[in-house]
């Protein structure tokens, strides 16, 4: 079957019409909207996730990948079968993909590429914060980051104040200690470590210490899900799933791209427990540095890539819908004869979904955060209002 | 001034004295390598890795299939499996070589430099190579050749079998090679893999500023292609690494415009040009400056190790020494946030915390046993501090950037591992006196530093305090 070239996501007029002006933004002040961020580590295969239905292209590079049993989606695309939660997602419309995409990096380094991932930029180590971090500042959102790692992400950095859990098992000192530090950062002008004291010595202060939590992504998805929940809790949340670097071994249904994947699964559906009914007021969106070869290589395994897919979950999406503009498989139609093209810069849906949730307009976004780079305002066509 | 004890090394212990020449205390350290100081069991790599061969034979060929239908009898069985061939005790055993480095050693600057290129030439999180190899590597590779020129470490770093099996040069095969060949008769297909070329000149050489592109890559991976760990029957992947033509890729190749010949040589031959290369002494000057001094070395830091590279052709000793006469110069001006395995090395080494476990509790370990928690300890520390040198991420090591240290998670844990480490000092040091005289011999400003950790009563909260001030974290 050859499926031909579509225009979901072509072209958006509202860009230009709106260039320039600075509309009051038309913002419900009472909806506390939540914004959580995955990064699949390593490169997630866009094709092993979400693979594209009856493309021989695809069968004859992929013999050895090729899943049994995948999820039908829609006449052109299947869903990995162990995204379960996920498809439970998308079966009530709190489900959707975007597919062949990726941020504008066209380069194989891992290291580059999470870089700009996370910067959003387009020269790797050139910015020193996270296209997240520079949205939260522009929707002044300090101290509403959480992120649920042992290090800060990159991806936050550009706000002061973000909180991060991971649960260490001992108690915490004395806050009066704490509260001791955080005077002497601040004489010392260390006003990074004072902000973190700040948050070090209100934890201590709320917790009741003792009860050790599992460091599972499925147990801190909840626990953020928990948090997210709470009218002044975060706003916005930062997971890490590891492992989709699978030059070898990938494996198929049971493979380690899998286990990855599974993981990221997990957090949907963790997320989903936690937040309760407040899933309806979130929107959960992937985020990876690049997809992987078409082909499969030596180790049964791809190498670097470029474009991909991005998950998205949550209740301010509009529908379940698989959204691409799909440059095809045949040679010509990869990226440097190997790899699935990207026909929609990620960073636009990024930019899109951090104008509806942090209700600034697309514009302010684009230029202020993205540096003016030429974005599509995907708000309408994906997400509600 | 006394913060470059801290910078280069990790401060001064009760036991050391004030050096009267601080700059040549330091370098005098840089000349030769001297036997480890710790006085334990030290394993070679190549017994460790047929440990890990044992570990990876017995599960993938025996248990798996003796256990094909048995989930709970595999996971039991696997379970002494690990413990047979060590898989919780070796790791820890390294770190306690690695830290006595720092702590016991008449070299400490040269342990901190160790740590340096052990995380240059990162072993990553894969498999069980942390577990079994990657402190052996970081010991035989990296500083073994540590007054050696820098051309020599990358030479056999590059073909160590721990670098080749974590970077997936096994998987590299020259499409045109007689492997090839005989795979696509049997209907299978091989091919290249990029994975350690890359890296070779990403992250261990000339770094992307040197402008290779897609193209060098690959020509990089063809040089490399054959270049993979003799397999057997038993040994599976952990045999010794060798060059096999049969998996190299024919022809000439051609890497940032040289031209290089088809064989075993030519990888020896592009490592040569890749050292000489200006792009590769001005990032390792970067990431040394980095290291010691500040997130963003200015060139006329650099300056002087790029020139005792150019002048010494990358002798080691020579780069080493102009790096930390740079730190001193500019220890005034500059503090460098301390990682977390360096902090805890700067606490243990000042305020005299035990925390490596004896040779002698280490030496009772029996293979088949597991390890009791205090032959762990160590292993279990850096990972909740959140930097444990043998599980960095990716193969681009730990962060060597403040921001990446700066979290709440991250300093909560030096806070209550800084309570936990006061209770692992013996008596006598657990006084008033010991810390005044300390606090005199380790910082510039002694009186101001003991009048904000005074005014906590208790003493284990005065070490507390001390170890997190700003003087302390950023040295």
């Amino acid at each position: 079957m050859k499926i031909s070239r579509r225009n979901f996501l072509k072209g958006s007029a509202t860009t230009l019409f709106l260039a320039g002006f600075n509309f009051p933004v038309l913002a419900n002040t009472i909806k506390k909207k939540n914004l959580v961020i995955i990064m699949l580590r390593g490169g997630m295969d866009g094709l092993c996730a979400v693979p594209i239905i009856g493309d021989k292209n695809f069968e004859k590079r992929r013999k050895d990948l090729i899943l049994d049993e995948t999820i039908k989606l829609n006449s052109d695309f299947a869903l990995h079968p162990k995204l379960k939660n996920f498809y439970n997602l998308w079966q009530n419309n709190l489900g959707a993909i975007v597919h062949a995409t990726n941020i504008p990096y066209t380069k194989r380094s891992h290291f580059d590429g999470q870089n700009l991932m996370e910067t959003g930029g387009h020269i790797p180590y050139a910015i020193k914060t996270g296209w997240l971090g520079r949205g939260m500042k522009l929707g002044e959102l300090k101290g509403d980051g959480l992120a649920l790692s042992l290090p800060m992400p990159l991806l936050l950095r550009g706000i002061p104040s973000n909180d991060n859990f991971y649960p260490s098992k001992k108690r915490l000192p004395r806050t009066e200690l704490l509260q001791l530090l955080k005077s002497v950062y601040a004489d010392k002008s260390e006003h990074d470590l004072a902000n973190m004291m700040e948050i070090i010595a209100n934890r201590s202060m709320m917790s009741s210490g003792g009860t050790s939590m599992s460091r599972k992504n499925s147990s801190l998805a909840y626990k953020a899900g928990l948090e997210l929940k709470k009218i002044n809790g975060p706003r916005v949340a930062v997971f890490e799933v590891d492992g989709f670097d699978t030059h070898a071994a990938q494996g198929g249904v049971n493979g380690s791209h899998s286990d990855s994947l599974i993981e990221m699964d997990s957090i949907f559906k963790s997320l989903e427990k936690g937040l309760g009914n407040e899933i309806e007021n979130t929107l959960v969106l992937t985020l990876t540095e690049f997809g992987r070869t078409i082909e499969q290589n030596g180790g049964r395994g791809t190498e670097h890539g470029y474009g991909s897919a991005i998950f998205m979950a949550g209740g301010l999406l509009k529908k379940s819908q698989v959204y691409t503009d799909w440059p095809g498989l045949k040679k010509k139609e990869l990226f440097e004869g190997r790899d699935l093209n990207s026909t929609t810069d990620a960073r636009s849906v990024y930019a899109s979904a951090m104008s509806t949730v942090f209700d600034i307009d697309f514009n302010r976004i684009q230029k202020e955060v993205f540096w003016g780079d030429k974005l599509q305002n995907l708000s309408e066509k994906l997400f509600k209002s | 001034m006394k913060n470059f004890y801290r910078k280069v090394a990790f401060g001064l212990g009760p036991k050391d004295k004030v050096p009267s020449d601080p700059l040549k205390w330091a370098t005098s350290q840089l000349n030769e390598i001297p036997e480890f100081s710790w006085k334990g069991k030290i394993l070679p790599e190549k017994e460790l890795r047929n440990y890990y061969r044992d570990y990876v034979y017995g599960d993938r060929k025996v248990l798996r299939k003796k256990f094909k239908n048995d989930k709970d009898g595999y996971k039991r069985e696997k379970n002494k499996l690990r413990h047979v061939t060590g898989q919780k005790f070796w790791w820890n055993l390294e770190l306690c070589i690695r830290h006595s480095e720092a702590l016991k050693s008449e070299t400490p600057v040269l342990a901190k430099l160790w740590y340096f290129w052990g995380n240059h030439f990162a072993i990553s999180e894969k498999d069980f190579l942390a577990q079994y190899t990657t402190g052996a590597y970081q010991r035989e590779v990296i500083r073994a050749n540590m007054n050696q020129n820098f051309e020599k470490m990358v030479q056999e770093a590059t073909v160590a079998w721990t670098m080749i099996h974590h970077l997936d040069n096994n998987d590299n095969v020259g499409p045109k090679s007689q492997e090839a060949q005989w795979a696509k008769e049997k209907g299978r297909k091989v091919g290249v893999n990029e994975n350690h070329a890359r890296e070779l000149l990403e992250l261990h050489t000339v770094s992307p500023d040197c402008g290779y592109t897609q193209e060098d890559v690959i020509q990089m991976a063809y040089v490399m292609s054959g270049w993979r760990p003799n397999w057997g029957k038993k040994r599976l992947e952990t045999g010794d690494v060798h060059f096999n033509g049969e998996y190299h890729q024919p022809g000439t190749k051609r890497i940032l415009g040289k031209k290089y010949k088809s064989g075993r040589k030519s990888l020896s031959a592009v490592i040569t040009d890749l050292v000489n290369h200006p792009s590769c002494r001005e990032f390792i000057a970067m990431k040394l400056c980095r290291y010691f001094i500040t997130d963003n070395p200015t060139k006329e830091m650099m300056e002087p190790i790029i020139k005792a590279w150019e002048k010494s052709d990358g002798f080691l000793p020579d780069v080493h020494k102009a790096a930390v006469e740079v730190a001193f110069n500019y220890s005034e001006k500059y503090n460098k946030f301390q990682n977390p395995e360096n902090w805890l090395l700067i606490m243990s080494k000042m305020s005299d915390v035990e925390l490596v476990p004896t040779p002698k509790l280490m030496d009772l370990y029996t293979l088949g046993l597991k390890p009791t928690h205090e032959q762990r300890s160590l292993e279990y520390l850096l990972r909740e501090l959140g930097h444990h040198p043998y599980l960095a991420k990716q193969p681009n090591g730990w962060s060597d950037v403040s921001d990446d240290w700066m979290s709440p998670e991250l300093l909560i844990r030096r806070l209550v591992y800084a309570k936990e480490a006061y209770y692992k000092k013996n008596r006598k040091s657990q006084t008033n006196e010991f810390y005044e005289e300390m606090v005199e011999k380790n910082y510039d400003n002694p009186n101001e530093i003991l009048k904000t950790i005074n005014q906590q009563g208790d003493l284990s909260n005065r070490h507390v305090m001390l170890f997190n001030l700003p003087e302390t974290l950023k040295s």
